[in-house]
């Protein structure tokens, strides 16, 4: 079943999880405040691309909150995150919703509120751990 | 009281000066090293120049036994993050915060931010009583935001004018609690006082019945 995702931040894992996403056959809308970061896409059938601030509730409604499954807010501030991934759960009902926070202190505390949190630099951690074990 | 203040911008470095001023304890807290210093000539060493949502900031700060946090950056992000670090993860039980985007308060208040400030409709309510010519004056939204505390001038023209407020013919769930006379003199409600012109009425209102109020109270429908 293909899903509709909306993705926040166009970085590189924005942009990472947009195309792999897309490769599974999903529909992707990706928001970033600047549009120089969607050079990391290839234009495709399924994605839409739009310039706006994802914690603005007006800009999310606008781009098609309405109409998705998931959602992830992947840009580079934990802040930023916290309040697009809240607002997609609490005011929008989205049901997964997936953050990105860097900061592992304040995950803890989001993992305890109920949101999923994923942190790049914990996982990075790990794997070099792993790598020197063997 | 200890009071942290996150952000030393406009707001938070005026908030603090009030707060010392009332001899309350605060230690306020700026991320940028350029507004840190220009606060830090005034305040000195309860300036901490570093990032109000990092958990590890807000613990060395005495976040444990903090007894209100204020964030009042310009980042509706930043002020709700450094609340619900504060709230979540310090236990404070009080948090406020300014918000910038109006439709981001019921969501703050849903997210655990005590009370909510939002400049824009501060701003908005003075702007609609000054337009209006007339006399609505949001005072206090109530706590969920379900009711809030309203003033209102009596007109002239009005036709409450020279009735008792047990005349009135407020809408159901409006309780009109006290009347100011011109002459700055306070009347409760239960007393019956009589509506003069400029008197003023306080009342708690739901919102979707401001409009029924204002109609009771002037004779004509809100524009």
């Amino acid at each position: 079943m293909t899903r509709h995702v909306m993705i926040v931040g166009c970085g590189r894992l924005g942009a990472t999880a947009a195309n792999a996403l897309l490769d599974r056959g999903d529909r992707v809308t990706i928001l970033d405040m600047d549009a120089e970061n969607f050079r990391r896409l290839r234009p495709r059938v399924r994605l839409s691309m739009y310039v706006g601030d994802g914690t603005s509730h007006e800009v999310l409604r606008r781009t098609g909150i309405d109409s998705v499954s998931a959602f992830i807010a992947a840009t580079g501030r934990d802040t930023t995150n916290a309040l697009a991934a809240q607002s997609a759960r609490t005011t929008f009902g989205i049901e997964h919703v997936v953050c990105r926070i860097n900061d592992p202190t304040r995950s803890e505390m989001y993992e305890r509120l109920g949101l999923t949190t994923v942190n790049p630099n914990q996982l990075l951690i790990e794997l070099v751990l792993d790598a020197m074990e063997q | 009281m200890y009071v942290i203040v996150v952000g030393a911008g406009k707001i938070g470095f005026y908030l603090t000066r009030e707060l010392l001023a009332a001899s309350h304890e605060v230690a306020l807290i700026e991320r940028d090293a350029y507004v840190s210093a220009t606060a830090a000539e005034e305040f000195g060493s309860i300036l901490i120049t570093s990032d109000g949502t990092e958990p590890t900031v807000l613990g060395d700060a005495g976040a444990e036994r903090c007894d209100i946090l204020i964030s009042t950056t310009g980042q509706d992000a930043t002020n709700l993050t450094a609340c619900q670090v504060a709230k979540y993860s310090f236990n404070v039980s009080k948090t406020m915060a300014v918000v910038t985007d109006p439709d981001h308060v019921p969501l703050f208040r849903a997210l655990g931010v005590d009370v909510t400030i939002s400049t824009t409709e501060l701003i908005l309510s003075h702007v609609e009583e000054e337009l209006t010519g007339g006399p609505f004056v949001h005072v206090l939204p109530l706590r969920g935001a379900s009711s809030g505390i309203v003033s209102m001038r009596v007109p002239s023209g009005s036709p409450v004018v020279g009735q008792p407020v047990s005349r009135i013919k407020l809408p159901q769930g409006t309780l009109l609690t006290a009347v100011i006379h011109k002459n700055g003199e306070l009347k409760p409600a239960v007393h019956d006082p009589e509506l003069a012109v400029d008197d003023a009425i306080v009342a708690i209102t739901p919102p979707e019945k401001e409009d029924e109020l204002w109609q009771a109270l002037t004779g004509e429908a809100r524009r």
